[in-house]
Parts: C-alpha cells; sequence; structure tokens
C-alpha cells in the first residue's frame, strides 16, 4: 500500500502529541549537564558536576551493582523456571493448559501496589523484607510470566514437523528437544532474557516494599531521592540508565538479527 | 501434538516440568493473594499489631469515614479524566502512524515505545523539571512577562504526567483497533462524495472504537492503580486509592486497612472489566 | 517390475496394515484400514484433501497414535513402539529441514541417533549427497536452497538411514510444474535403484499413475480400491473410483439386469443391478462417427450404441473435445486430433459407439 499523505491537520496534531509524549524524556539530557546546585530549567550553568557527583554518592553505586545482580540472577531463574512450563504447556499440553497457562500470567493482571503490599504481609512473617531472596523472589513472580508468555509464542511459532522429523529419524524426545528446539527457540530465549532483565532493572513498586535500609535498588534509590529533594543529579543517572537500556536492546537486537539470518525460509 | 511416541510421554513429564513455576506462584503470589484477601478481614490494633479476630470493621469503616469515599471517588475522577486526556492524545499519533509507512512508520514506532523502556521514576523526573515553579513552562512564562502558574504538587500534575505515561499503552492499542481499517474505506466515502471530515466522523472513527475501548480499559486501570507518579508529582497533596494502600502499608502500618483498600482497586478493576465486556458486546 | 513386486505382496505384506482405525472424538479420520505392501514396492495413497491418506501416513510413522488395528513391518508389531525405533524415513510437505544445520548436518542427524562411527558418517552422508546431485552444497544452509535443492536434501535426509520404510507426504506438492515432473522421474528412479520400500501421499492422479506399482484409493477414511494404476482406470471398484481417476461420463438410469433403458436405447453393462444406477464410460473409449450409419462391429466384443447430434466442438491441441447430446444427455466425447479429419460442427448428427466391457455400472442411492 502506499503512504497516504496526513492532512495538515493530523500532522500538526500529532507532531504536538508527540512533542508532549518525548519532552519529559528529552528534558533530562540538558537537564544532567546542568551546573546549578538545584533544579531549574534551563540551566543558569552548565557543567558535568552531577555525573560526577554519581560517583561519590555511595548508596547509589550500591543500589546500581544490586540491581544488575540481581536482574542478572532473576533472567536466569525466570528462563530455568519458564523454558521446562513453556515445553510442557504447548508440546506435551497435559488437561487444563490453557488454564495453568491464564493462571501463571495471571500475576501481570494484578496492579503491582497490591501484589507488593500482598508480598509485604507474607514476607514479612518469613522474615524476607529487606533481604536479597525477597527482593528475588519477589522480581520472579513478575518476570516468570512474561518469560512464560514470550517463550510460548517462540516455541507455538516453530513448526512441530522439524520436531517430527527429527523423531522420524531416531531422535528421542530429549534428544529432538536439545538438537532442534532449543536451538530453534534461540532467538525467543534471546528476547526473554532481555525482557525479564530490563523488567526487573527497572521494576519499582514491588521492590519500594521489599527494599529497606540493609538492601535497596537503583529505582528505589532514585525515587527515595527525588522524593525528597529537587537537583539535577538523577538527571545525571536517568541519562546514564537510558543510554544502558539502549546497549541492552542494541545488544539483543543483533543476537536476533543473527537469529533471524539462519532461520529465514526454514 | 508431542513431537515422539505418542503416548509414550504422560503427563507426570509435565507435571514435573510445571513443579518450578508452580511453587513460585504459590509462595509469591497465590498464598500472598488469598492471604491479602482474608488481611481484610482482620481486626488489627492501633499500634500495627494484628488479631487473630475476624472482624468486618475494616469494610464498613470505609463507608463511616468521609474519606475514603472521597477518596474512591476522586481516585476514579481523576483516573477518567486521565483516560480521556489520554486518548485526545494518543489519538492523532496512532492514526498518523497508523497512514505512515516504510522507514518513517517504523522510526516513529520506536520513539512511541522507547518510554515503555524508560523508567517511570525518570519520566515522572522530567515532568517535575518542566513543570516545577522553575522549570521549563513557568521559565517560558517569565519570559513572556507572564505570571508563574502553580503546576505541580496538585492534581494537574498528577493529570498531566501520567496521562504522558500511559499515552504508548493507548497508541498501541489504538493501532491494533486500527488493523481493522482499510484505507480503501476512506477512499469509497471519497467517491460517494464525503469530504475528509465527514469521511473521519462517518467512517474512520466508528471503525476505531473497538480499540478505542481497549485503549480506555487498559488506561483506567493503570491509572487507577499507578503509584510512583502520583506518589512524586501529587507532592503528598494529592490523595489516591494506590498512595493511600502504600501509607497505610509502610508508614501507618495498618495492614487489614491497607489490604481492605487493595481490595477495593481490584473491585473497581473487575466493575471496569465488567463495563467494557458490556460495550464491547454491542 | 510392477507386476513381479505386486505378486509378491498377494501374499506376506512387508508393511502390513490390519483394521487401522483413528477416530477424532466421533469422527472416523481412518476407518478400518487393511492392506499389504510388498518389498520394494513404490504405493500411492491417493484421495481428496481429508480423505486419511495423511493421518494414515502419520499413524504408519508413529506420529499420531492410532485408535485401533495393527501396524508391522516385517513381522513385526510396531503399532505402540515410539517414532523414534520405527526406523523410517519420512519427507515432509514442508520439508521440515532442520534450519540451523548445515546441508550435511541434516544428513549427519539420523546417522548420529544410530551412533554410527564419524568416518561412516561422513561416508554415507556424501553418498547420500551424491544419490540427489548436491555434491557441492553440503556446507550450505537450508534456507540458501532453491525449493527443489531443499526436496533433494529432505528426500537424502530420510534414505541415508536406509530405513525400512520410505513415507512421502506431498513431497512435490511445494514445487512448480517443472520441477515437479522432473522430480517424480527422480524419485522413482532412486526408489527403484535402492528397492525402497515406498508409500507416496498425493491428491495427484497423474503423480500416482505414473510413478507407482500400486495406488489406494481413500474416501472419506476408507480403502475404496487398492490395485495397479490399470485396474483403476479399467476396472474402477467404485463410482467414487471411477470418477476419481481419470475423466469419465456419469449417466443416471435405472438398471435392469446388465441392461439399462435410454430414452428408448437399450444400453449393456458389465455387470448387472437391479434399480437407481450410474452408467460410466470415459470420453476417450467414445467411438463417434459422422451420420446415422451403424458403425462396423468391431473385433473386440460386444458395443454399446447411440445416435446423437454434436452440441459444441472444442479444440485442445492434441485432442478434440465434443459435446454430443444423445438420449436427452450431453455426453462428452474426444477425439484424437491425430489423422486431421475435419472436426465434426455443432448441429451434425453422430452415432456413438463403445464396447460393453467400458460400461461400469455403480449402484446409486436412490
Amino acid at each position: 500500500m502506499d503512504e497516504r499523505p496526513a492532512s495538515p491537520t493530523l500532522t500538526i496534531l500529532a507532531s504536538l502529541a508527540f512533542v508532549f509524549l518525548l519532552a519529559p524524556v528529552v528534558i533530562v539530557l540538558p537537564l544532567s549537564f546542568s551546573g546549578d546546585a538545584f533544579m531549574a530549567f534551563p540551566p543558569q550553568s552548565w557543567s558535568a558536576r552531577w555525573y560526577a557527583a554519581i560517583f561519590s554518592h555511595a548508596r547509589l553505586i550500591e543500589a546500581f551493582f544490586v540491581s544488575l545482580g540481581l536482574a542478572a540472577t532473576v533472567t536466569a531463574l525466570s528462563l530455568m523456571i519458564a523454558l521446562p512450563a513453556t515445553y510442557a504447556l504447548v508440546r506435551l499440553r497435559p488437561p487444563g493448559a490453557e488454564a495453568m497457562f491464564s493462571l501463571f500470567t495471571a500475576p501481570l493482571l494484578l496492579p503491582t501496589i497490591v501484589l507488593g503490599l500482598a508480598i509485604l504481609i507474607v514476607f514479612a512473617g518469613l522474615g524476607l523484607l529487606g533481604t536479597w531472596r525477597g527482593l528475588l523472589l519477589a522480581h520472579l513472580v513478575v518476570c516468570t510470566p512474561y518469560a512464560l508468555r514470550v517463550l510460548a509464542t517462540s516455541l507455538a511459532n516453530l513448526p512441530a514437523d522439524v520436531e517430527q522429523a527429527a523423531a522420524t529419524l531416531g531422535a528421542r524426545p530429549a534428544t529432538v528437544f536439545r538438537r532442534v528446539t532449543l536451538p530453534l527457540m534461540l532467538p525467543g530465549v534471546a528476547a526473554t532474557g532481555a525482557l525479564c532483565f530490563l523488567v526487573s532493572f527497572d521494576e519499582t513498586v514491588l521492590s519500594l516494599f521489599m527494599t529497606g535500609p540493609r538492601i535497596s535498588t537503583l529505582p528505589v534509590e532514585m525515587f527515595h531521592h527525588v522524593e525528597s529533594r529537587a537537583d539535577p543529579l538523577v538527571a545525571a543517572v536517568s541519562v546514564l540508565l537510558v543510554g544502558f537500556t539502549l546497549l541492552v536492546v542494541v545488544l539483543v537486537d543483533r543476537s536476533l538479527g543473527l537469529g533471524k539470518a539462519f532461520l529465514k525460509g526454514g | 501434538m508431542s513431537a515422539g511416541a505418542p503416548g509414550a510421554r504422560g503427563p507426570m513429564l509435565a507435571v514435573a516440568l510445571l513443579i518450578p513455576i508452580f511453587a513460585v506462584n504459590a509462595l509469591v503470589f497465590f498464598w500472598p493473594t488469598f492471604n491479602l484477601f482474608k488481611m481484610s478481614f482482620i481486626r488489627g490494633e492501633a499500634t500495627g499489631a494484628l488479631t487473630d479476630e475476624t472482624t468486618l470493621a475494616n469494610w464498613t469503616g470505609l463507608f463511616r469515614d468521609s474519606f475514603y469515599s472521597e477518596l474512591l471517588v476522586s481516585s476514579v475522577t481523576i483516573s477518567l479524566v486521565i483516560t480521556a486526556l489520554t486518548l485526545v492524545l494518543s489519538y492523532p499519533i496512532a492514526l498518523y502512524l497508523h497512514r505512515a509507512r516504510g522507514l518513517r512508520r517504523t522510526v516513529l514506532l520506536v520513539l512511541v515505545i522507547s518510554p515503555l523502556l524508560t523508567s517511570a521514576v525518570v519520566r515522572t523526573y522530567g515532568w517535575i523539571a518542566i513543570l516545577s515553579d522553575g522549570g521549563l513552562v513557568n521559565s517560558l512564562l517569565k519570559a513572556l512577562g507572564l505570571p508563574a502558574q502553580r503546576l505541580i504538587f496538585n492534581t494537574q500534575g498528577v493529570v498531566l504526567g501520567l496521562a504522558e505515561i500511559l499515552m504508548p499503552y493507548m497508541i498501541l492499542a489504538l493501532l491494533a483497533g486500527f488493523g481493522r481499517l482499510d484505507a480503501r474505506l476512506e477512499e469509497a466515502a471519497a467517491t460517494l462524495g464525503a469530504r475528509p471530515r465527514q469521511a473521519f466522523w462517518r467512517v474512520v472513527l466508528p471503525l476505531s472504537l473497538p480499540g478505542v475501548m481497549l485503549g480506555c480499559l487498559l488506561c483506567f486501570v493503570l491509572a487507577v492503580s499507578s503509584f510512583i507518579t502520583p506518589k512524586l508529582l501529587g507532592g503528598g497533596r494529592v490523595f489516591l486509592l494506590a498512595t493511600e494502600i502504600y501509607d497505610q502499608a509502610i508508614v501507618t502500618l495498618n495492614w487489614p486497612l491497607a489490604a481492605t483498600l487493595s481490595m477495593v482497586v481490584l473491585i473497581v478493576f473487575g466493575l471496569a472489566l465488567a463495563l467494557y465486556a458490556r460495550a464491547a458486546r454491542l | 517390475m510392477a507386476g513381479a513386486t505386486s505378486a509378491d505382496a498377494a501374499g506376506e505384506g512387508f508393511l502390513s496394515l490390519r483394521g487401522l482405525t483413528k477416530r477424532y472424538g466421533g469422527f472416523a479420520a481412518v476407518d478400518d484400514l487393511s492392506l499389504d505392501i510388498g518389498k520394494g514396492e513404490l504405493v500411492a495413497f491417493l484421495g481428496p484433501s481429508g480423505c486419511g491418506k495423511t493421518t494414515s501416513l502419520r499413524m504408519i510413522a508413529g506420529l499420531i497414535e492410532a485408535s485401533a488395528g495393527r501396524i508391522a513391518v516385517d513381522g513385526r508389531d510396531l503399532t505402540h513402539v515410539p517414532t523414534y525405533e520405527r526406523d523410517m524415513g519420512m519427507v515432509f510437505q514442508s520439508y521440515a529441514l532442520f534450519p540451523h544445520m548445515s546441508v550435511a548436518g541434516n544428513l549427519a542427524f539420523g546417522l548420529e541417533m544410530r551412533k554410527l562411527a564419524r568416518a561412516e558418517i561422513e561416508r554415507r552422508v556424501r553418498e547420500a549427497l551424491a544419490l540427489v546431485h548436491l555434491e557441492a552444497l553440503g556446507d550450505r544452509k537450508p534456507a540458501q536452497l532453491s525449493g527443489g535443492q531443499q526436496q533433494r536434501v529432505a528426500l537424502a535426509r530420510a534414505l541415508v538411514i536406509r530405513p525400512s520404510i520410505l513415507l512421502l507426504d506431498e513431497p512435490l506438492s511445494n514445487l512448480d510444474a517443472k520441477l515437479r515432473d522432473d522430480m517424480r522421474a527422480e524419485i522413482r528412479d532412486i526408489q527403484t535403484r535402492l528397492k525402497a520400500t515406498t508409500i507416496f501421499v498425493t491428491h495427484d492422479q497423474m503423480e500416482a499413475l505414473t510413478m507407482c506399482d500400486r495406488v489406494a484409493v481413500m474416501n472419506r477414511g476408507r480403502l475404496e480400491q487398492l490395485g495397479t494404476p490399470e485396474d483403476l482406470y479399467e476396472r474402477p471398484a467404485s463410482a467414487f473410483v471411477a470418477t476419481f481417476v481419470g475423466r469419465i461420463n456419469r449417466i443416471e438410469a435405472t438398471a435392469e439386469g446388465d441392461v439399462v433403458r435410454l430414452g428408448g436405447e437399450a444400453l449393456r453393462a458389465a455387470r448387472s443391478a437391479h434399480g437407481p444406477v450410474e452408467l460410466m464410460v470415459r470420453p476417450h473409449r467414445i467411438e463417434m462417427s459422422a451420420g446415422a450409419a451403424a458403425p462396423p462391429q468391431a473385433q473386440d466384443g460386444p458395443r454399446n450404441m447411440l445416435s446423437g447430434r454434436v452440441a459444441r466442438s472444442v479444440f485442445a491441441g492434441d485432442l478434440q473435445h465434443y459435446e454430443v447430446e444423445a438420449a436427452g444427455r450431453l455426453l462428452s466425447v474426444e477425439r484424437s486430433t491425430v489423422s486431421h479429419e475435419p472436426p465434426l460442427r455443432p448441429g451434425e448428427a453422430v452415432t456413438l459407439s463403445w464396447r460393453v466391457a467400458d460400461t461400469f455400472m455403480f449402484e446409486r442411492a436412490s
């Protein structure tokens, strides 16, 4: 289909809406180079002092590494939990597979403020509040549904006859999975990993309930900082964070690109 | 169908493979959710300590104390306003995207999705930079010689900020709805003598209604339960269900009340969903 | 050679199906299928889509569990043996090549499953590549091959394991017409050379008739007829087979014994029946002469005769198609154009005649 020229009215309305949509993300970049002690826009002076300030802010740095380790662990565990579940629900199809799929993706339907409170109450009794294990479990319950969804789509899109061909050639089910199914799911697994990583790294509300003086994550620290004071520090952190997210996305896109190359036409 | 021998691998393997995901959900989802429901019927003491007594007092208290009925009404009202604003802001972008092709479409789509990859804290912070007393808008007003406006730490700020936060969801829902909109239908309307404006109101808008309804449901539900943006842009002066749940849970330590308010949020969810299902059938 | 293998099959079948049935709820996709296939024989499963031919093939491969019945190869009961132990090579309609492995990797896969030595695997992969003329393409990925090349890889992958039975599921349906002709000849050639016992599922009657020793015609889950291409064409066992294989005229009538009265004229059939029937005769078996004169009685037995009038005449290259109005019906008649005779014109009076032996008669539900 040819591109139809949008009417001037639509173009103007859409442009204004785009400005509105992107303004809060875009404004952070110039703000991060502010030389002022307090937040003002446009800044009175320019400098890189707030970038320097990040590195002397021990709690932020510590929280960054907690978030990084947490996201990596959550990603690995989500894959290890969701991959077998996906295979069971999509390929083995036990009775009630669809209901179970809905059940295991249901945590996404619950508002995180409600889920966070529910977990807070239970974890308080278990002594898991303010612990790394508690954070890990809370993040797992929101990451596994995403993993299950993306992996299930990826597996369901694999033509079953390629796996059947392997069986006719003498491969046992475990061998079929290892030699055929898993390699073909690799792009889906990479996308799932990236998604879980970003969801965990970005997760704020659940973490607010789980963190405490002993342990905190980067989004929680940023939240508390913005809540208590208005200075350009968070702008500098945000710019680095956006860059980091971009890096993850590009890395996955690269690996997916490779994946697509050998999937094409297959 | 399984790739191996039919019937050779019974449901036992499936059960074994589902144990880990079931364990995680049992511990961190089923049990806590059920427990939260129970908690809304437990009597708490002023100190935050819990008793073993079950009571309806948490629920009846909601109706006796006008603070909570007002909280509910203002949460729903503000969420509806946010939903409407989000729709108005998103519709032109979605329609423009629907008509764009090739590279332009890809780039714009990435621009629409990229805010989703940006932390809500960061985007809310961006709004503070725009709306605060020394922010972009007030600097512009000052340069024009106009009086400064209080744009933040009030309902206005929350509505603006949250509308922007929710726009990507609305745009994607609208785009899905536009899938049914064939460009040839508009051409057909034009050959029948409809001006572009008439074609929009008589053909485009009616056909996009399913997407509009889905987007509105999604945004309303997200607005009612949103926490970060109201907390930061409201500055503690805007009281909504989600912020109250957090305060009761973390500050006041009144878990039974927080649990009851959570149930109220879920009931509002249910009502919105029922209303949507009703409207979608018409 | 077709005759020799058929004779073998008449005795103990190398592959034997007994009462094979697949039910989905109350619907029988395959209903009580019994047949025997001899060693080295190439048999087609032919029928319209949904007739159960692919379901039967997948049951033989073990990809679908049979609801009832028995599958045996060389006397060994395979009914409950898992796919990976059945030792059958299968070529899928989609080819189902492993997209992440090279061509050589695809061929080696089945040999690796059989834990053959590396050197032996390499030797057999090279042989198999040579068999399908793809020696130079072993390192390519399937996505880098043309459709015809992918098809050959699929065939080589199924053959390289030296399966007891080769199963082909509509293997040519994704190829264009020219390539399809080449591949038909090539598959038949390879199958004959390797003496591979083969089942070939197809909905294309030309493919079945020209390639296969015997053809099993299926309809609505049931076996209509199993026979040589000549059997199906000359001695169809049912109205379905007669109409599905080749073109045929269908004349609804009522039979009294082997005689059918049609607009005052009596026609005879090769068998007898009573009540409503369909008479069938193939268009090219009808001889047609101009005028009302009776043609000389031929040497090859009694003939039916009808007088009529040409209604339409269409030139189709090697054939001239006619529609002739006779006894109140329209009959198709085909004449070869080899003699350069001027075609008959619409309106001309003609006499039709054909052998009683070519007149099929089937009961029809009234």
